[in-house]
C-alpha cells in the first residue's frame, strides 16, 4: 500500500491506550440498554471505534470507513455536480428570495417575513392552499389504489396484456390540449353532455345540473377525476416495475399454505412494495402539490386565468412571478409549498424507516 | 373442482369487460386528436363533436412539414432527448446506487437535500436559473437544455428505491468474493435492474420530449427550436391551427410509443425471473 | 448479451473516470464522455454559424435584434424591415420570434438583469408594458420625441392613455378597436334589416332576437360573445363617464342583465358551454349561424384570408362590418382599442439606431406599409382607412367602409400600476356573473371588493 508510513509503536500504543476503553465501556453500555434505537445508535460508535484501533494498528492514513466514503462519492459526484449547479444553487438563491423583495432587475430589498405575512393575507394564496390540499388529500390515496390495481391486474397472464398496458398509459403521454378537450365534452355543462345525461335521467333536474369545470362547486371534483384517469397509467408504470422485483417463490409458499388471493396481497405483495409504495406516494404527494398545468387546461378558458374556486398554488406562483413581477412573494409562497411537502415526506420517512426494522 | 372454475370463468369475464371499458376510456383522448388531426381548425371544438370528420382533410398531414420547418425540429428534439436519457439513466442509476447499497457520511442529509428539490416548483427558480446560465454563455443553446434536464433528483430516488428491493445478501457476497463496490454495480446490479432502467428511460423520453417551457424560454434560433415549440407556433395570436397541432401531436407521440413497447418486456424478467439466489 | 454487458461495463468505467478524474481504478477509454465533448463541440460550431445566417449581415453593417411573435403568421414585419433597410443602408434588423402565446414572459425574462442584446422589443398588450415599465427595463423616449419633434397628436389621443408617471415608453405602430361583424345570408334568411352604424343597445338587443332560431337542430344564434371579459363588460365604458379601473361596477348591471337575458333566451350560446369547449371565436363565426359578434378589427385580415383560401365556406362569405352599439346620447363610434407598441430596452446595445426604427415604424412611413398589409396601423388617417376598405375581399357595401372611423376610443386595460391584479379580479368576477356562480349583483360586489383589496395594498 502506498500510503502506509512506518510504525512508530509509542505513538500507536498511545492512541490504543485512549481508544481501548473506550471502546469498553461502549460494549459495557450496550450491555445494558434494551432500547432498539439506542442500541443501533451504540453499535455504530463501536463499528467506528474499532475501525480506528484498526487504522492506529496497521498505521493506514485513510482509514476504512473514510475509503468506504470516497468509494460512495464517487458514484454520487456525476449526478450530484451536474445537480448541485444546476438545480441546488438558483433554489438555493430562491430561499434568500422569499425574505426579500425583487422584480428580477432592481436592487433586491430585504423585508423579513413580509412576504409571508402578505401571503397569509391574500385571498387568492388562502384560496389556492385550500383546493391544493383539498386536491391532494383526495387524489394520492385514488390514485395511488387504481395504479396500484391496474398494475397488479396487468402483471398477470392476462391476453393482450401488451395493449392494455400501452392504452393506459396513454392519456398520461397524449397531448394535453386533446385529454382536457375530451374530458371537458365528457362532463359538458349542457343538458346533452354525456355525464350530464345520465345525471338527467336519473332524475336530476335540467336547471341543477352541474356545469362541472364551469362551476366553482364542481370544479375541484372535476380536476380530481380528471387527473387521477390522466395520471395512474404513469404510477402503473412503476408498480409494474416494482412488481417484477418479488420473488416467485414466495407466492408459491404461500399457495402450498392454502391462502387465498387476497392473502396473498397482503402477505406478500403489499410488504414487498413497499419501497415501491413509499417512492410513490412520495412523489404523488409532491407531483399534487406541484399541480398547476390541468387545472389551467380544464378550468382556465380562453384567457388562462384561474378563479378563486379553482386556483392552485404553484398557479398561483406562476401568476405573481410572471404577471407581476413579485419574485420575492412567489418564492415566499412557494416556501409554505416546500415546507409542507417536506413535513409529509418526513413523516413517510419514518413509516419507511419504522418499516425496514 | 368444477364451481371453482366456474367461478373463475366468471370473474374473469368480468375482469375482461373491466378492461375493455377501460381500454376505451382511454383511448377516447387519441380518437379525438386522430379525428381532429383530420380537420380544419373551425370544426375541431364544435359541439357536439364530429367524431368522422365528413372531408377528412389529409392535407393537413402535408402542411405540417411545409409549415414549420417540423424535420429540423424533430431531428433537435430527437437529439436532446437521446443525449439527456443517456445521461439521466448514467448518473441516475450510478448515484443511486451509492444511496441505497453504501454507507457513507452525510448519507441521509445528501438524499434529503435531493428528495426535497424534487419539491420545489421549477418557476420559482426559473428566474435566477436562467439568470446563472446566461452568465454562463448557454443562452439560446441545447447545452443549457441538456444540462437542465440530465441531471434530475428524481432519477436518482426512484432507482434508489429500486435498489432497495434487491437482497443485500447479493452485495456482500460479491465483496467478500473480492469485488469492487464499481464492479457490483456493472454486474450485478445494472443486469438486475432492468425493470427499472426500462422505467426510468420512458419517463425521461417522455419528460423530454413534451418539454416545453425550458426549450421555450432557452432556444430562441429556429434551427435549435424543438417539436414542442414547433407545435405552438400553430397557435398565433389572432388564431390557431388545431387540425395541424393535432396532426403534428399524432406523429409526435408515434416514438414516445414504440420506445413504451420496445421496453416494456422487460417489465416481465425481473430479478424473479434471473434468480437471485446465484 | 456479451455486447450488453460490454456495454455496462464501459458505462461504469467512463463514469468512475469523469467522478474519480483518473484516480479511480478505471481503465480503458471512455467513449461516452468524448461523446459529450465532441457534442459540445459541434454545438458551439452550430451557434456561431446559425447567429449568423439569418440576417446576411455584410462587414461593418449594424445589426438591430428585434423581439417580435408569430413571424410566419404576421404579414407586416418583412415589409416593414424592407422599407427601414432601404432608407437606412448600413442597417439590418434581425427578427427573434419569442412566440406569441408566452410572448410576455419570455420578453420579461430575457430583459431581466442586464445580459438581454435585443435593441427593440415589441409590446403586446397593456398589462404586460406596465410590467416591464415597473421593472425598469424599458427606455423612456420624451427625449427622443422631443429631440425629433414627434407630433403625438396624430396617435389620436392614445399616447395619453399609455404614459406612466408623465413618461411615455413605447409608441403605437398598430391600433386595433372592436366593430361588430355580421353575417349577411342570416339576416337575409330571417327577412330582417341589417344592422347600422348608429345602434343604441336596445335596438341592438331587439335585432338580435329578431334573428334567432331556437328550434333544435336549426338554431341561429342572433349574437356571440366570446369568452373574454372584454366582449361584455367594456360595453360599460363605452359612454365615456366610467373606468375599469376606478374600483366601482355598478354601471356594468345594464349590460349583464341584457347578456344573460340573451344566454337564457338561447340568444346567445350558452358561456360556461364556450368556456369548456375551448370555442375560439373565429370557429363559431364561421359555422354561419351566428349573426352578429362584436370583436376586434383583427379579425378582418384573417376573415378575408380564411374565405379567400376557401377555408371558410360560402355560409359565411357574406359578411359585413358596422360600428359597435352605443349607450343613449353616446355618438356612435365609441369603441374599445388595442394598440401593439414598439419600447427600447435600456440595456440596447444600439439605442439610437433603434430609435431610427421606432420612428419609421411607428411614423406615416410605416402606417402606410402596414395599411397595405390590411392590417390597421396607429395613425389612421382617411388615406389608411380607404386602402382598407378597398382591399379585395373587404365588404363592398358602405357601411362597412363607414365603420372603420372611429369616435373615441378606450383602451382595453387603461395603464394602471396594478393592472394585472386588476385584470384577475375582473376575470374572475366576469366568469361568476356569466356561469351564473354568482348571482349579478354577487359578482359585481365581488369585483368592488376585490379590485378594493388590490388597490388598498
Amino acid at each position: 500500500m502506498a500510503n502506509q508510513k512506518t510504525v512508530d509503536p509509542n505513538a500507536v500504543k498511545e492512541k490504543l491506550a485512549k481508544l481501548e476503553p473506550q471502546l469498553l465501556a461502549l460494549q459495557e453500555e450496550l450491555g445494558n440498554t434494551s432500547d432498539k434505537k439506542k442500541r443501533s445508535r451504540l453499535i455504530k460508535k463501536i463499528e467506528y471505534t474499532q475501525g480506528k484501533i484498526k487504522q492506529a494498528k496497521t498505521g493506514e492514513r485513510l482509514s476504512r470507513q473514510t475509503k468506504r466514503d470516497l468509494v460512495a462519492y464517487s458514484f454520487i459526484a456525476p449526478n450530484f455536480i451536474g445537480f448541485c449547479v444546476f438545480t441546488l444553487v438558483p433554489i438555493i438563491f430562491a430561499f434568500v428570495l422569499a425574505f426579500a423583495q425583487w422584480d428580477g432587475n432592481n436592487a433586491m430589498k430585504f423585508v423579513a417575513l413580509d412576504n409571508f405575512i402578505q401571503a397569509f393575507q391574500n385571498d387568492r394564496f388562502l384560496a389556492s392552499l385550500k383546493n391544493t390540499i383539498i386536491y391532494c388529500i383526495a387524489t394520492v390515496p385514488l390514485t395511488l389504489i387504481c395504479s396500484l390495481g391496474l398494475a397488479i391486474i396487468l402483471n398477470q397472464k392476462v391476453k393482450g396484456r401488451n395493449f392494455f398496458r400501452t392504452v393506459s398509459f396513454f392519456p398520461y403521454v397524449a397531448s394535453l390540449v386533446a385529454v382536457a378537450a375530451v374530458w371537458n365534452m365528457l362532463f359538458s355543462p349542457q343538458k346533452s353532455g354525456p355525464v350530464n345525461m345520465i345525471l338527467y335521467n336519473l332524475g336530476v333536474a335540467a336547471k341543477s345540473l352541474p356545469k362541472w369545470s364551469a362551476d366553482k362547486d364542481w370544479v375541484m371534483f372535476t380536476v380530481v377525476l380528471f387527473s387521477v384517469w390522466k395520471n395512474m397509467g404513469y404510477y402503473m408504470v412503476i408498480y409494474l416495475a416494482g412488481l417484477q422485483g418479488i420473488n416467485g417463490e414466495l407466492y408459491e409458499a404461500c399457495s402450498l399454505d392454502g391462502a387465498n388471493t387476497w392473502q396473498k396481497f397482503l402477505y406478500i405483495t403489499w410488504p414487498q412494495l413497499q419501497p415501491t409504495t413509499f417512492f410513490v406516494t412520495i412523489m404523488l404527494t409532491i407531483n399534487c402539490f406541484k399541480v398547476y398545468d390541468i387545472v389551467y387546461m380544464l378550468a382556465g378558458g380562453s384567457n388562462g386565468v384561474l378563479n378563486k374556486s379553482a386556483i392552485v398554488l404553484v398557479y398561483h406562483i406562476y401568476e405573481e412571478a410572471f404577471r407581476n413581477w413579485n419574485l420575492g412573494y412567489a418564492s415566499a409562497v412557494a416556501m409554505v409549498l416546500f415546507l409542507m411537502v417536506l413535513a409529509v415526506t418526513l413523516i413517510q420517512f419514518r413509516g419507511e424507516k419504522k418499516y425496514a426494522n | 373442482m368444477k364451481v371453482q372454475s366456474k367461478s373463475y370463468k366468471f370473474w374473469r369475464a368480468v375482469l375482461y369487460l373491466v378492461l375493455i371499458a377501460l381500454a376505451v376510456l382511454m383511448l377516447i383522448p387519441f380518437a379525438w386528436m386522430l379525428s381532429a388531426s383530420l380537420k380544419l381548425d373551425k370544426d375541431v371544438f364544435i359541439f357536439p363533436i364530429q367524431w368522422i370528420p365528413a372531408n377528412p382533410r389529409w392535407q393537413n398531414y402535408v402542411d405540417i412539414w411545409t409549415k414549420i420547418p417540423l424535420s429540423k425540429f424533430v431531428l433537435n428534439t430527437s437529439k436532446l432527448t437521446l443525449i439527456v436519457t443517456f445521461l439521466q439513466l448514467l448518473t441516475s442509476s450510478f448515484a443511486a446506487y451509492a444511496f441505497a447499497k453504501l454507507d457513507f457520511k452525510h448519507k441521509n442529509l445528501l438524499f434529503m437535500a435531493y428528495i426535497s428539490t424534487i419539491a420545489m416548483p421549477w418557476q420559482v427558480y426559473m428566474v435566477p436559473q436562467f439568470i446563472m446560465m446566461r452568465s454562463m454563455g448557454m443562452n439560446d443553446s441545447h447545452m443549457a437544455i441538456i444540462c437542465l434536464q440530465a441531471f434530475s433528483a428524481f432519477g436518482v430516488f426512484m432507482m434508489r428505491q429500486f435498489y432497495q428491493g434487491i437482497p443485500d445478501e447479493l452485495c456482500e457476497a460479491a465483496r467478500i468474493d473480492g469485488m469492487s463496490e464499481y464492479k457490483i454495480y456493472s454486474k450485478i446490479m445494472l443486469p438486475l435492474s432492468k425493470p427499472a432502467l426500462s422505467t426510468l428511460t420512458i419517463f425521461t423520453f417522455v419528460a423530454t420530449w413534451n418539454d416545453f417551457l425550458g426549450p421555450m424560454i432557452y432556444l430562441k434560433t429556429e434551427s435549435k427550436k424543438t417539436l414542442q415549440i414547433g407545435l405552438r407556433m400553430f397557435i398565433s395570436q389572432y388564431s390557431s391551427e388545431y387540425g395541424l397541432i393535432m396532426a403534428a401531436s399524432v406523429l409526435s407521440l408515434i416514438p414516445v410509443l414504440v420506445v413504451f413497447l420496445a421496453l416494456q418486456k422487460y417489465f416481465v424478467e425481473g430479478i424473479a425471473a434471473t434468480g437471485v439466489k446465484g | 448479451m456479451m455486447k450488453k454487458r460490454l456495454l455496462g461495463l464501459t458505462l461504469a468505467c467512463s463514469m468512475a473516470a469523469m467522478a474519480l478524474a483518473g484516480c479511480g481504478g478505471a481503465g480503458g477509454d471512455s467513449e461516452p464522455t468524448t461523446a459529450a465533448t465532441s457534442e459540445t463541440a459541434a454545438e458551439k460550431a452550430e451557434e456561431e454559424a446559425t447567429t449568423a445566417a439569418p440576417v446576411e449581415a455584410a462587414e461593418g453593417d449594424t445589426v438591430l435584434k428585434w423581439a417580435v411573435w408569430d413571424v410566419s403568421s404576421t404579414v407586416y414585419y418583412q415589409p416593414l424591415i424592407d422599407a427601414f433597410e432601404a432608407a437606412n443602408p448600413g442597417v439590418k434588423i434581425e427578427m427573434v420570434d419569442l412566440g406569441s402565446a408566452d410572448y410576455q414572459t419570455v420578453l420579461a425574462t430575457e430583459l431581466t438583469g442586464s445580459g438581454s442584446d435585443f435593441d427593440i422589443a415589441t409590446i403586446k398588450d397593456v398589462p404586460g408594458y406596465t410590467t416591464l415599465v415597473n421593472k425598469g427595463v424599458l427606455e423612456p423616449l420624451d427625449d427622443y420625441i422631443a429631440k425629433d419633434s414627434i407630433d403625438l397628436s396624430q396617435y389620436g389621443g392614445i399616447t395619453d392613455q399609455v404614459q406612466v408617471g408623465g413618461k411615455l415608453y413605447e409608441l403605437p405602430f398598430r391600433s386595433d378597436f372592436w366593430v361588430l361583424f355580421y353575417n349577411k345570408d342570416v339576416f337575409d334568411n330571417a327577412g330582417v334589416e341589417y344592422p347600422t352604424n348608429d345602434m343604441t343597445f336596445e335596438a341592438y338587443d331587439a335585432l338580435a332576437r329578431s334573428v334567432t332560431n331556437t328550434n333544435p337542430g336549426e338554431e341561429v344564434y342572433g349574437a356571440h360573445y366570446h369568452t373574454w371579459r372584454s366582449a361584455v363588460q367594456l360595453f360599460g365604458i363605452l359612454d365615456g363617464k366610467n373606468s375599469i379601473v376606478d374600483g366601482n361596477y355598478e354601471f356594468l348591471k345594464p349590460y349583464y342583465e341584457m347578456i344573460l337575458a340573451q344566454q337564457e333566451d338561447g340568444v346567445c350560446q350558452d358561456y360556461a358551454t364556450l368556456k369548456t369547449s375551448s370555442l375560439h371565436y373565429s370557429g363559431a363565426f364561421a359555422q354561419g349561424n351566428v349573426a352578429m359578434m362584436n370583436m376586434g378589427s383583427w379579425f378582418i385580415p384573417t376573415l378575408i384570408e380564411k374565405i379567400k383560401t376557401g377555408e371558410y365556406g360560402p355560409e359565411v362569405a357574406n359578411w359585413g362590418l358596422v360600428k359597435y352599439p352605443h349607450a343613449e346620447g353616446v355618438e356612435p363610434g365609441s369603441t374599445l382599442a388595442t394598440i401593439t407598441c414598439l419600447s427600447i430596452p435600456t440595456s440596447a446595445p444600439n439605442k439610437d439606431l433603434a430609435w431610427e426604427f421606432v420612428k419609421f415604424v411607428c411614423g406615416s412611413e410605416g402606417a402606410e406599409v402596414v395599411a397595405k398589409t390590411g392590417t390597421i396601423p396607429a395613425i389612421t388617417t382617411d388615406a389608411v382607412v380607404a386602402a382598407i376598405s378597398g382591399m379585395e375581399g373587404f365588404p363592398e357595401d358602405e357601411a362597412s367602409a363607414e365603420a372603420l372611423k372611429t369616435a373615441n376610443t378606450y383602451l382595453e386595460m387603461p395603464v394602471h400600476e396594478k393592472s394585472s391584479e386588476i385584470e384577475t379580479v375582473l376575470n374572475e368576477g366576469h366568469d361568476n356573473i356569466m356561469t351564473e356562480g354568482s348571482t349579478i349583483d354577487e359578482g359585481i360586489e365581488e369585483m368592488n371588493e376585490g379590485v378594493a383589496a388590490v388597490l388598498g395594498q
